[in-house]
């Protein structure tokens, strides 16, 4: 099925994969604007030739222990390989994993919220798929406890690739022979959803990109960074507080600490406390699996993300601490897509955030300079793997453009603290 | 917008009235099932559902239950010196504002300043202003030691007063007084402050209420049946626990004395910056938490009834700090919440209290202080 | 010290390995000596002036016993003429926890005619006072705002009053929101530019190391836990 997208979308689009600079993409496209398959396909050749990845140098072996101990086989990861490209796993035939995590795209689809069966747009944003296999929980709000249980939840869920169940996805796959004669090979048995959720897995646990211009500076290559970046990297672990959620060494080689954190992502608008009631009665009425994936993807109440998992209500309005890796080449930034440049998401931390009755209370104004948010963003561009260093390039060059026209995020009365987070709120009262 | 916590107290009030007709026997058959439900939804309410204690003679002495909420200890500078404690006590007006319906008023604490200086005094009036609710204020040690409370008195009035609401006589006291140690060293104002301000500071008294206020409570009380609700707000803790950090009230067997022949007594207390929980005889006592930073617990003497909060988490500059409420029972006695920012809120029930322990005790602490 | 002015004639005699310094009244027309010891308080009521050292040494010997009876947690330290009132406000202040007492290495034993083991009573008491001095200082900035930088003028106390909930016992430990293992001036400094919201200081900054001096000093007793969390 083709899709026909209004103009001012494919434009942005095209500027989107413009940036990107990956594929020349020449009109050509996938369902739903997605780079072909067969170009992602030679493109992840050329990205990793060799069967499975090695511990990159950066990353500590203890820590690369507690992954590499479940590396699959070749045959498994194949199969995980051909069922991430493969349609069939939507309703309509022309949804895969591969177009919302194009590798072409960062292994993303560089939009705000994605893209499903019939055009129907998504909440969240698509994070990369680049380094998933090293982070439990997944989501952006932790509902999926690994890999294997994430990579079965959007096959079902009705605006991604909307299959009706697992049992219509099974059959469906098990109706072409040669998938019962790979999953035969691969797991020894016929096809069933499991090892459907496995086989993704097993690809996806290829899918490292630790080997970073950062990584070859921690290592003593003193030139692989510049100097803006060090200064960025000091910023980054004091005066801008960025470490204290978002870890970054060698045992801690994502930057991320694993955790959910309320920090105030477009909360001017939300009304929390009215969201958390309406989840709460609909939970009680059916708290399955599915009806969680439908109700995050699907109603504003994305927006309480963790709290949807747990219901505590510390947890509010709080997503999972991304990953920074190769985040330069990921944008838009946060759970919904809503800041383009990392411009803009250091202008958001800058001034506090958007404050709300659950803000983490790490999140508090920073008072960085013009110069300081500088190096903070070159040290960022220095974490994407080198085998993106092309793309990286251009989309340090587009976001610093961009940039430079607009900052919707920048506050300096809230950053330089002449202004404080929860004044007007608070002094609106009578 | 009705918030999750008033739903809840709405479903418990109706419960009450429901229940008031019913028998003991009966009673136990609804509260057996009500727990029944809870458990079968698997809904995780901020505390859920409990089956509910009163009188056996079903007797309740308020016409209806009532919430109050509290801000305390907010320790402003002004904010030209120190801009966290003042965004830090917007937040918690922003939330008592935020809170559906209404709290019937909100209780100041005390420490409103940090310094005792007119200017940050005033700076609190002026955000406090903008509280919806009608606001009762506190007298702290960082409020008073500066000018001898002189600021203080002429922005918010007497630093002792009563008052009765919905069938609760409330009374508030200036227990942060202390015996001059000042003008035998000759300390400026500044000083005399600043040595009070340091809670770990040896070099002044021990608080009391002194005997000038303790005559006026017992006046006071005069008039109150043993059967009314009596509330009695005091900084310190009317009670002994830490004396080195002035955890601790002189006089306070003296008060705890006059309080005594009260059915349904609850003291409220601020400056130990934790949620703190205590009872000597019939009187509960609570803490309350601070809008700027928490203390850690007193090395000794803790209440055994206390259940410490998880040691907070310095690099989370807010956590250990918040707002909470006082939701008064139509059986007249008060279950504590402690709304921890960024934790899920804490209720110290009267029913945990009433039983010493043994029933509805909250979640016990896996990181305590050390 | 007090001692009194007109008449008082100071008479420092080593006893009991500690400095106990006494003032006498000058003896006159044969009327009995009144010797003070200089906490100000404890005394004795002598007929004569001591004749020999060794009668100084059992007069002091006496009174440093009476003073002992009456503090036996406390420890005496020499101080400095005219900063004594001063400093013992400041004890007062800060209630500081006293070091370990080393007078067991003092006397007869295995220490005689060994050359690196026979201390006098002078290094154990300037050793007490050298390190007391050295917590004094550091409860001094653990208690300023100024002195620690803050631009907010938040000072140490305000959360750790007493050095309480420091735990300098449980370092060096793994701190995730740092990235590595630290030591206890590692977290002073992420405090000092967070919560303090002043400029790190050098590791061997003297503010530093009396900052430690005074944490370690008021966590006397507790046992090491390092990575304790």
């Amino acid at each position: 099925m083709t899709v026909s997208l209004p103009p001012v979308r494919r434009a942005t689009l095209a500027a989107g994969v413009l940036l990107a600079g990956v594929m020349v993409w020449q009109g050509q496209e996938a369902p739903h604007g997605a780079t072909p398959f067969k170009e992602q396909q030679a493109m992840l050749r050329r990205l990793l030739p060799d069967a499975g990845p090695g511990r990159p140098a950066g990353v500590d072996p203890v820590f690369w222990d507690f992954f590499d101990e479940e590396q699959a086989n070749a045959a498994q990861i194949e199969l995980g390989q051909r069922l991430f490209f493969d349609t069939a796993l939507s309703q309509d035939d022309t949804v895969s994993c591969a177009t919302c995590h194009d590798v072409a795209r960062s292994f993303t689809d560089l939009r705000p919220v994605s893209e499903g069966i019939f055009g129907k747009l998504g909440r969240r944003n698509a994070p990369t798929v680049m380094n998933a296999a090293l982070i439990e929980p997944l989501f952006w709000d932790g509902r999926a406890r690994s890999l294997a249980h994430q990579a079965g939840q959007p096959v079902l869920n009705p605006i991604e690739m909307g299959m009706p169940d697992r049992d219509k996805v099974v059959a469906k796959l098990a109706k072409d022979a040669s998938y019962a004669k790979a999953f035969e090979a691969a797991w020894g048995r016929p096809v069933d959803y499991k090892a459907i959720e496995d086989s993704l897995a097993a690809f996806q646990r290829t899918l490292i990109f630790l080997d970073a211009p950062f990584d070859r500076w921690q290592a003593g290559e003193e030139d692989a960074i510049g100097e803006d970046a060090k200064k960025g990297f000091a910023l980054f672990n004091g005066k801008a507080r960025c470490a204290t959620c978002h870890p970054l060494n060698a045992v801690n080689p994502l930057g991320t600490d694993y955790r959910f954190h309320n920090i105030g992502v477009s909360a001017h608008d939300k009304d929390f406390e009215g969201l958390a009631k309406t989840a709460l009665t609909a939970l009680e009425k059916d708290s399955s699996e599915q009806e969680l994936d439908r109700l995050a993807l699907t109603t504003d109440m994305s927006e309480l993300g963790r709290f949807m998992v747990t219901r505590n209500y510390a947890d509010v309005g709080s997503f999972r601490t991304p990953q920074l890796r190769n985040i330069g080449i990921t944008p838009p930034y946060m759970h919904d897509g809503s800041m383009q440049t990392l411009w803009d998401t250091v202008d958001h931390y800058n001034k506090g955030g958007e404050v709300n009755s659950w803000l983490d209370g790490g999140i508090e104004a920073l008072a960085l300079g013009e110069e300081e948010v500088d190096q903070l963003v070159a040290f960022l561009f220095t974490l994407t793997d080198r085998r993106f260093d092309a793309q990286n390039r251009q989309q340090l060059a587009a976001q610093r453009k961009r940039a430079a026209d607009q900052r919707p995020f920048r506050d300096e009365a809230l950053a330089q603290r002449k202004k404080l987070g929860f004044e007007d709120r608070a002094m609106g009262g009578k | 917008m009705k918030s999750i916590e008033t739903r809840y107290m709405e479903e418990r009030q109706a419960a009450i009235e429901g229940l008031r007709g019913l028998d003991r026997r009966a009673f136990m058959r609804v509260s057996a099932a009500a727990g029944a439900a809870a458990l079968t939804t698997g809904a995780v309410w901020p505390h859920s559902f409990q089956p509910l204690t009163f009188e056996a003679n079903g007797a309740s002495p308020l016409e209806e239950s009532f919430r109050i909420a509290y801000i305390s200890d907010s320790h402003l500078y002004t904010k030209e010196v120190n801009d966290r404690f003042v965004r830090s006590i917007l937040r918690a007006v922003d939330d008592v504002n935020r809170m559906d319906p209404q709290p019937d008023f909100v209780f100041y604490g005390g420490d409103l300043a940090q310094l005792g200086q007119p200017a940050e005094l005033e700076l609190g009036a002026e955000i406090l202003k903008n509280v919806k609710a009608p606001v009762r204020m506190m007298v702290g040690e960082h409020d008073w030691y500066f000018d001898l409370g002189r600021k203080w008195r002429e922005l918010f009035g007497e630093d002792r007063y009563s008052f009765d609401h919905k069938g609760v006589h409330f009374v508030v006291l200036n227990s942060v007084v202390e015996q001059d140690f000042w003008t035998a060293r000759g300390l400026t104002p500044m000083e005399r402050m600043q040595t009070v301000a340091g809670l770990d500071n040896g070099l002044q008294n021990p608080f009391m209420v002194g005997e000038e206020q303790r005559t006026w409570l017992a006046k006071d009380l005069e008039r109150i049946g043993d059967e009314t609700p009596v509330v009695v707000f005091s900084h310190s803790p009317l009670y002994h626990l830490y004396k080195r950090w002035n955890f601790w009230t002189e006089d306070a067997p003296q008060v705890q004395k006059i309080l005594r022949r009260f059915a349904r007594c609850t003291v409220i207390h601020g400056h130990t910056h934790q949620p703190l929980t205590n009872r000597i005889g019939n009187i509960h006592f609570h803490g309350l938490l601070s809008t700027a930073w928490p203390w850690p617990y007193a090395p000794e003497g803790l209440p055994e009834l206390t259940v410490q909060m998880n040691r907070p988490d310095p690099f989370n500059p807010m956590d250990g700090c918040g707002m909470g409420e006082l939701e008064v029972s139509a059986d007249g006695l008060i279950d504590k919440v402690y709304r921890l920012w960024n934790r899920n809120p804490v209720t110290v029930s009267a029913a945990y209290l009433k039983s010493n322990g043994q029933d509805d005790r909250p979640a016990r602490t896996n990181a305590s202080s050390y | 010290m007090r001692i009194d002015k007109k008449t008082g004639s100071l008479l420092a005699v080593g006893g009991l390995g500690v400095a106990v310094l006494l003032a006498t009244a000058r003896p006159q027309d044969g009327k009995p000596v009144q010797v003070q010891l200089c906490d100000g308080e404890t005394s004795v009521s002598l007929p004569a002036e001591p004749a020999s050292r060794a009668e100084a040494q059992a007069v002091a010997d006496g009174l440093m016993a009476a003073w002992k009876a009456k503090n036996p947690e406390r420890a005496w330290v020499m101080e400095q003429d005219g900063q004594d009132a001063q400093e013992a406000l400041l004890q007062k202040r800060f209630q500081l926890v006293g070091p370990y007492d080393n007078r067991a290495m003092l006397g007869e034993g295995q220490a005689e005619g060994h050359p690196y083991r026979d201390f006098t009573e002078r290094d154990v008491v300037l050793w007490e006072r050298e390190v007391r001095r050295l917590v004094l200082e550091g409860a001094q900035v653990f208690h300023d705002a100024n002195r620690l930088g803050s631009t907010i003028a938040v000072s140490c106390d305000m959360c750790h009053p007493d050095a309480s909930n420091t735990h300098p016992e449980t370092y060096p430990k793994y701190q995730t929101q740092i990235g590595r293992t630290v030591l206890l001036r590692h977290m002073i400094n992420w405090c000092i530019e967070h919560p303090v919201r002043g400029q790190p200081l050098a590791e061997d900054d003297p503010r530093m190391i009396a900052l430690e001096a005074y944490i370690y000093a008021q966590r006397k007793g507790k046992t090491l836990q390092y990575g304790r969390h």
